[in-house]
């Protein structure tokens, strides 16, 4: 079993051999990567097929997941040299033991499906706290030791995962030559609001590249984007990893495709979730317009979707959401952060938002041109610093929740297709006010 | 040098693959025979090998290369005469080598006296010797073999006005083992080989000897019981000889063939070999261990025989369709190489005259457990040609020199049984044993230190042998033991350098001894012995406590 925990007493190749294979491979931070999980990846060596399992306590999960991935391998790729890579943070339940223990070797074959070759499955236990900024970093200093041609990060809790989900996300890396692929699901109308009232539009306004699903956590990506996306600076936090890994994508000139897996497990969120998920989205997304101004600015239209395979749709069924609950904080997140707002939004932008919190039920309305233009000034304020960047999204908090009750309202009894032209509005009104950013942007330089 | 008195011998053996009409031609009429064979024997004995197959050459019309026999008491009058074969079989034994012929007990050729008088009448006292039917419903569940060229084993036969029974081509008619009197009369065959002083025989074809409805007709316990009375009889009449089965079968059916000691000796272990090319493409020892992980044990006094390639097509009958599909996408892109379920290619084509990988898988056929079997030429790298049919390809003439017709003939090149090899990678001015005779470092002078040093113990051919189930699955390593001998060998598969820690704790103190170069490596230490390899390269250890 290719655990590695620094505590079991395995054989330790010698320090020397050690530091020489760090040195060799140029890995930044010595400590990085542990002694014993570079000897799993010498035993692995080079592979075409890198899938990467970040994981934290997901024993209740993983193995319908890891199962359901051998079984991709075996079925799509038979041929390919393929490695499981497990970068756990730390679980105490087993979840690491559950991953390993579905290599396939001369010493364990499979128990029904046929390997024309050996499968790794190696594990190992990344140093602090569990983090996916970490664990993707180490799916991705593995990918790149092993040279591996294609990857596919899987999430650790999917309980509808599908054997063909490997193959859709790898399979237009492996043998088309794209470099990311992001899966669309077929959701719920009502799931992904952040994704649909924001990333996604405002993704797809600045940067002219439709991408529905741009923070997921199920992914396909090259070995090359991988490699490149390593050697970037800002590993420090490791917050929207799996954002960033997307915007170095577009920003990089790579080829993007998305794939179609199906319906997507509904994951139940806390309200309390909201402020950490806005940091590792729109916080990355913000910081990004920093460093890519010279590239979204320039971009006049978007361009055609990319390849996908298959229409995600939307599923109808009721869904239960808490709408006064939303209408609530937002109206008290107007009334108590007056003060805060004040330094992000323009006058005309925050007067308007103070008139729809003091509105009933019946009147509030949080239009989608106001929705965009008070994005484009928090991104704005957020480029400038106009008070501490934190605070700046944790504001964006309520009015994000205002906004939702809207677009929520709006649908109440909406089709799918209604759904995706209200939706498919937003994006042009995120492209229409682009020049409004610019202009906030540049405001005061 | 004189043959070793052991019973046991063709444990110990070499054996080298030989096609007395491809070898040597003595006379000048363009086809190979016993007297040029005879005057290459000391080539052979330098070669190191200890014994020789030769393949069939009997009288036979030569539709399939000589496994259609017209008279299984004479020798075909191209090769020469018995007398000639009597002092092939004399000087060959002079220097230790030992001579297998070939008996294919399944069939004959159509225009073998026996089969036309069966043919000739209904009544005929020799009518039983075949198979006969009036249908060609009967024995629905017996696959058929020549995928490419038959498409029934029923052939119709216009004389008798009835069907008989074939397994292989139509010319092939299956002799009738039910009848006494065949198996009376196949006895009487091999006796009069063995008398005149024949070490052992091929049986070609064996699982197909009885036929019986409801079956796939192979493997019958009717056929094995035919085979352990021809084996009672051997060895109530006969000591040290031998038989060799080929039996294209998966291991737990190939089993049976070795009885309780009490029917064969030797059986060619034939799904090793193709995964032994797997294995090497994929990189990955998986394949191989598990087929010899699913080898049964078998009586100590049984052997099994290996080989990389002989006068067939590499054959794929025991793979599963997936590694079916992937040995002819790795090792036969090019359709016309294909051939019923294998692949009609010599060695070096195969593994793209890469010589370390040639070495590399010498070095596994000559350490994995058998007698290794080397197909003639092969130990010369020679190439092959595709645009022979059938397998003829892999069965041209020996390339002796650089000289006129290779060395193989004096005859005019029009004259001679099959063309040479010209191609400048592969031709005989290319590859040939002069002149890789004078080059030290010729994959010829390779192939004979190998065998030297695998005739330096018995290990190889008698000890058990256990897998290191090394983290490095690329890594295949194994220990042999026989007594207090244990020889460590490591391949590495990979066409990259690898490292790879052993577990060796049991051996903890000893030192390794390198085989081929005899030098001394580091003792073995508490921790797993770690061993750098480059691509394709192996390792043969003798491990001693000093």
């Amino acid at each position: 079993m290719n655990v590695d925990m620094e505590t079991k007493s395995q054989s330790a190749p010698s320090r020397e051999r050690v530091a020489a294979i760090h040195t060799e491979l140029k890995v930044e931070d010595e400590t990085f990567l542990t002694d014993n999980f570079l000897r799993q990846l010498i035993n692995v060596g080079e592979v075409d097929i890198l899938v990467g399992l970040p994981t934290y306590n997901n024993a209740k999960t993983i193995g319908s997941v890891v199962r359901a991935i051998q079984s991709g391998i075996l079925r799509s790729f038979p041929r390919e040299r393929a490695v499981i890579v497990n970068a756990d943070g730390g679980s105490r339940d087993g979840t690491p033991e559950l991953v390993t223990g579905i290599s396939i070797d001369d010493g364990r074959p499979a128990s029904n499906l046929f390997a024309l070759r050996t499968l790794h499955s190696i594990s190992t236990r990344y140093a602090g706290s569990p983090s996916s900024g970490v664990a993707l970093r180490t799916i991705l200093a593995a990918a790149e030791l092993l040279r591996a041609k294609a990857c596919v990060v899987m999430s650790p809790e999917s309980t509808n995962i599908e054997t063909e989900w490997l193959s859709k996300l790898l399979r237009p890396i492996y043998r088309d030559g794209f470099d990311l692929v992001t899966p669309t699901y077929r959701r719920h109308k009502f799931e992904g609001l952040l994704m649909t009232n924001l990333l996604y539009p405002m993704i797809r306004a600045l940067y002219g590249v439709r991408i529905h699903e741009p923070y997921t956590s199920e992914f396909g990506f090259s070995g090359r984007l991988g490699s490149q996306f390593l050697s970037q600076n800002g590993w420090n936090d490791g917050q929207g990893v799996e954002l960033r890994l997307t915007l170095a994508a577009i920003t990089g000139g790579y080829r993007i495709s998305e794939s179609f897996l199906g319906e997507k497990d509904h994951v139940e969120r806390r309200a309390s979730d909201l402020v950490p998920t806005l940091r590792e989205t729109v916080g990355v997304l913000f910081s990004a317009l920093e460093s890519d101004f010279a590239k979204w600015s320039t971009v006049a239209v978007a361009q055609p979707e990319v390849p996908t395979g298959g229409g995600p749709g939307a599923l109808l069924d009721p869904m239960r959401v808490n709408r006064k609950r939303l209408r609530e904080m937002f109206s008290t997140g107007i009334v108590e952060l007056e003060s805060v707002f004040r330094s992000i939004l323009s006058p005309s932008t925050l007067a308007e938002l103070q008139r729809i919190a003091r509105s009933g039920e019946d009147e509030f309305h949080y239009s989608g041109e106001l929705w965009v233009k008070t994005v484009y000034e928090f991104a704005a304020s957020f480029q400038k610093s106009v008070i501490s960047r934190d605070h700046i999204i944790q504001a964006l908090a309520p009015l994000f929740r205002g906004r939702a009750f809207t677009f929520l309202t709006e649908n109440r009894n909406a089709s799918a297709n209604d759904v995706e032209n209200n939706i498919e509005g937003l994006c042009l009104e995120f492209e229409r006010l682009k020049p409004y950013l610019l202009q906030v942007w540049k405001s005061g330089e | 040098m004189p043959l070793s008195k052991d019973a046991l011998w063709y444990k110990d053996a070499i054996i080298y693959q030989v096609h007395v009409r491809t070898f040597h031609d003595s006379n000048g009429d363009g086809i190979g025979d016993f007297q040029g064979l005879e005057k290459k024997l000391d080539y052979l004995q330098e070669l190191g090998i200890s014994a020789i197959w030769l393949m069939p050459f009997f009288p036979s019309p030569l539709r399939d290369d000589g496994y259609d026999i017209a008279d299984y008491n004479g020798v075909h009058s191209s090769y020469g005469t018995l007398e000639d074969f009597r002092k092939l079989l004399e000087a060959a034994h002079e220097r230790g080598i030992r001579v297998i012929i070939e008996m294919v007990l399944n069939h004959t050729s159509d225009q073998h006296p026996w089969f036309q008088e069966a043919r000739s009448s209904r009544e005929n006292p020799r009518r039983d010797w075949y198979v006969w039917s009036d249908t060609d419903a009967r024995y629905k569940g017996a696959r058929i073999i020549f995928l490419d060229t038959e498409t029934s084993n029923w052939a119709w036969d216009p004389i008798s006005k009835s069907f008989y029974w074939h397994r292989f081509f139509s010319h092939q008619p299956d002799l009738n083992y039910d009848n006494p009197a065949v198996r009376e009369q196949m006895w009487n065959v091999m006796k009069f080989w063995l008398d005149m002083g024949v070490d052992a025989f091929r049986l070609d074809a064996v699982p197909y000897l009885v036929e019986r409805e409801d079956t796939n007709c192979e493997n019958l316990p009717e056929t094995h019981n035919i085979l352990k009375e021809l084996r009672r009889k051997l060895d109530e009449q006969f000591t040290g000889r031998m038989l060799l089965a080929e039996a294209n079968q998966w291991p737990a059916d190939l089993r049976p063939y070795f009885g309780e000691g009490d029917e064969f000796h030797m059986a060619f272990h034939f799904p090793l070999m193709p995964r032994m090319f797997m294995g090497l493409k994929l990189e990955d020892r998986k394949p191989i261990t598990e087929i010899l992980q699913q080898t049964p044990e078998i009586p100590p006094s049984c052997q099994w025989s290996l080989f990389l390639r002989n006068h067939d097509e590499l054959t794929l009958e025991m793979v599963t369709d997936m590694e079916r599909d992937y040995m002819y996408d790795m090792y036969a892109e090019n359709k016309t190489m294909r051939l019923n379920l294998g692949i009609r290619r010599r060695l070096a084509p195969l593994l793209n005259n890469d010589r370390r990988r040639v070495e590399l898988m010498n070095g596994m056929l000559m350490s994995l457990p058998g007698t290794p079997i080397i197909y003639y030429g092969d130990e010369i790298g020679m190439g092959d040609n595709i645009s022979l049919g059938d397998r003829n390809g892999v069965r041209t003439p020996m390339q002796w020199s650089g000289g006129k017709n290779g060395g193989f003939s004096g005859a005019e090149a029009e004259r001679l049984c099959a063309p040479l090899i010209q191609d400048p990678v592969y031709g005989y001015p290319a590859v040939n044993v002069l002149a890789q005779r004078e080059s030290e470092h010729s994959l010829l002078r390779w192939m004979q230190r190998i065998v030297t040093v695998r005739r330096s113990t018995g290990v190889f051919g008698r000890g058990s042998i256990e897998f290191l189930h090394a983290a490095n699955h690329r890594i295949l390593a194994y220990l042999r033991r026989l007594g207090k001998e244990a020889v460590l060998v490591v391949n590495n598969l990979s066409n990259s350098a690898q490292a790879v820690e052993l577990d060796l704790q049991r051996y903890k103190g000893n030192i390794l001894i390198e085989m081929f170069g005899n030098n001394i490596f580091p003792r073995v230490g508490e921790l797993p012995y770690l061993l750098t390899m480059g691509p394709y390269q192996f390792y043969w250890f003798r491990l001693r406590r000093v």
